[in-house]
């Protein structure tokens, strides 16, 4: 008995077909136990995000049960078979893709965390619909074990590589702690709330968007659990507000250095952090020459997520040289043979060369 | 056994500055307890020398140039471990490492070329002692304040520059050290402050260039402290104001 996996992702699918293929969360259980089913699969894991659909599972015959499954879930999502090109691997090729995911190496955003959880609710919804088997178990075990290996011996993880995240990594930078920081958004754009949602992920409260459209602004600080403000009255609460992200369409600059000055000086020694993802600027950029206060434009939070995204690229192949070293050092353990496994085939050499799928 | 002891200590906290800049190098400052481990191995064996004069003297080892300079490493290695971890500031150690060598090294070429003489009192006065600990612990607390403003210096021009690089990333929050460097400093003062009283009680009375020195410490501390309270400039003037006072209390020091 060996192990495959077949599926879709970010790389090999758009966003059309993998909204197509994507298994609900609520009837997982019963498409496991239907996948169960199907080409004499003996165990299956489904791994199913916004980003990949995948199936894992351990069958005697894996090019057989890998067809039947493909057709299987044409069938299922009623999907147009010319459509959608499954990719398959099949025994250590499947354990070494299943090892990258994990460690985030296959993700859209290189080396991010939620993957990781993603595969053990995978793999605990499996357990629970009693779909998985000592293969399976072995398998996402040691996936668990690599993940981890991974992130906290390498810089995978290390900066940010998107302009929300790189808001708040400066936010923590200034005020350590965002929990009880206040927000202000003046214009209510796309990139304003993704922003803010970010500084509220991490704490951040009190949350007043303020827009020229005073409807818009009640819009979205209902989304946000915030507050709006005429657009009139933004600048009176400059001085109690932590963080400032204005995303304007205005052709000049709304935000005054002098403004911004006189009230640094009432709000006696805290700073302010302001954010200016409007283009044209809405910020002036003297800000920045304020004591106590710090701006960012959308050039540099755009340059500081560039850089962190090469920092991590930078870092594939040695989380690859990690992964490797571990596999030849304690093998594949989803493929070692497994006591009363009458459709064991002999143990793998594990030192050969393993190709990236 | 002193001069042993001194240079041990001098070596682990010169080890605790290379792992240090290594780790901040290699982005891993964050993992381990290098640097506390070497610092802490490098405060025992600062102690030893410390107890080893203790005895020979036979009362508190501040009776030299180089047990001076020793003292307030001490001080700044207690006041490290105390506060600079409760205080949350990551990366402290890799800046406290390298003013305890810079405070060692000139105390270790006095010990090599002059041997430790006893040198003990008719009588003991525990006020005289007194106000040479509390003062040289001030001076520690001064010396972590001008570590978190040193520190805070950094941050600040490493985000003002739009472009933070790996060391903004070690570098603790502005906010908690703005914080610490509020703390240390009302800390420093308060214990310089016992310090300059107990100076009144001492049996002897303290020269009057000695109380001027002590006194202006004092005084240029205070001022710092009260400016800062009554007019809230920018956090980076008390960053440069505690880098300035701590300078003019060395240059006092020497003079003592």
């Amino acid at each position: 008995m060996s192990i495959f996996c077949l599926g879709v992702n970010h790389k090999t699918a758009p966003v059309e077909i993998r909204e197509k293929l994507a298994f609900a969360e609520k009837t997982l259980p019963d498409s496991l136990r239907e996948i169960l089913g199907v080409g004499e699969i003996e165990e299956t894991v489904i791994l199913s995000t916004c980003n990949r659909v995948e199936v894992y599972g351990a069958a005697s015959l894996t090019a057989s049960a890998l067809d039947s499954l493909s057709n299987f879930l044409i069938g299922h999502f009623d999907v147009d078979g010319h459509e959608v090109e499954f990719y398959r691997h099949e025994s250590e090729q499947a354990a070494h893709h299943l090892f990258e995911v994990a460690s985030g190496l296959d993700s859209m955003v290189l080396g991010e965390t939620e993957i990781f959880g993603q595969v053990k609710k995978a793999y605990a919804t499996a357990q629970e619909a009693g779909a998985t088997g000592k293969r399976m178990n072995k398998l996402f075990q040691q996936s668990f074990s690599i993940g981890k290996l991974v992130r906290s011996n390498s810089k995978i993880q290390h900066g940010s590589t998107s302009i929300g995240s790189v808001a708040v990594d400066l936010a923590e930078k200034i005020f350590g702690d965002l929990t009880g920081c206040k927000v202000m958004i003046v214009g209510a754009g796309e990139m304003s709330r993704t922003t803010a949602q970010s500084m509220v992920s991490r704490g951040a409260s009190g949350i007043i968007v303020s827009n020229r459209s005073y409807d818009k602004a009640v819009e979205l600080a209902e989304l946000l659990n915030g507050s709006a403000m005429r657009f009139d009255d933004w600048e009176t609460a400059l001085r109690d507000v932590d963080i400032l992200i204005s995303s304007t369409s205005a052709p000049h600059p709304i935000i005054h250095a002098k403004a911004v000055d006189s009230h640094m000086k009432e709000r006696r020694g805290n700073p302010l952090l302001l954010i200016d993802i409007a283009v044209p600027r809405d910020i002036e950029d003297e800000v920045r020459h304020i004591g106590d206060a710090y701006l960012f434009n959308i050039d540099q939070l755009t340059k500081i997520a560039e850089e962190g995204k090469s920092r991590r690229e930078e870092q594939i192949l040695f989380c690859r040289n990690l992964i490797a070293e571990h596999i030849e050092e304690k093998g594949i353990a989803a493929l070692k043979s497994i006591p009363g496994d009458t459709t064991d085939r002999p143990p793998l050499d594990t030192n050969r060369p393993i190709t990236n799928p | 056994m002193d001069l042993l002891s001194l240079t041990i200590s001098t070596l682990f906290f010169l080890g605790g500055f290379a792992s240090s800049v290594w780790k901040v190098r290699s982005g891993t400052y964050h993992h381990g307890y290098t640097n506390l481990v070497l610092i802490g191995a490098g405060f025992i064996f600062q102690c030893f020398f410390l107890y080893s004069r203790g005895q020979l003297h036979g009362r508190c080892p501040i009776t030299s140039g180089a047990e001076i300079l020793v003292f307030i490493a001490w001080s700044l290695a207690i006041m490290y471990f105390i506060l600079g971890r409760a205080f949350r500031l990551s990366l402290v150690g890799a800046f406290t490492a390298p003013i305890l060598v810079i405070l060692h090294l000139p105390a270790l070429i006095i010990t090599l070329f002059n041997p430790a003489e006893p040198n003990p009192t008719d009588s003991m006065d525990p006020w005289l002692e007194m106000h040479a600990a509390m003062s040289l612990l001030a001076y520690g607390a001064f010396a972590l304040a001008a570590v978190s403003g040193l520190m805070y210096l950094i941050q600040n021009r490493q985000l003002k520059s739009g472009s933070p690089g790996l060391l903004s990333f070690n570098l603790p929050p502005i906010r908690y050290l703005a914080a610490a460097l509020l703390r240390l400093i009302i800390i420093g003062l308060l214990l310089l402050t016992v310090g300059v009283i107990s100076a009144f009680f001492m049996r002897t009375a303290p020269s009057r260039l000695h109380l001027s020195v002590s006194g202006g410490v004092w005084f240029v501390y205070a001022a710092v402290l009260i400016y800062h309270l009554v007019k809230r400039p920018p956090a980076h003037w008390l960053s440069m104001a505690s880098l300035i006072a701590f300078g003019f209390a060395l240059i006092t020091l020497s003079v003592i």
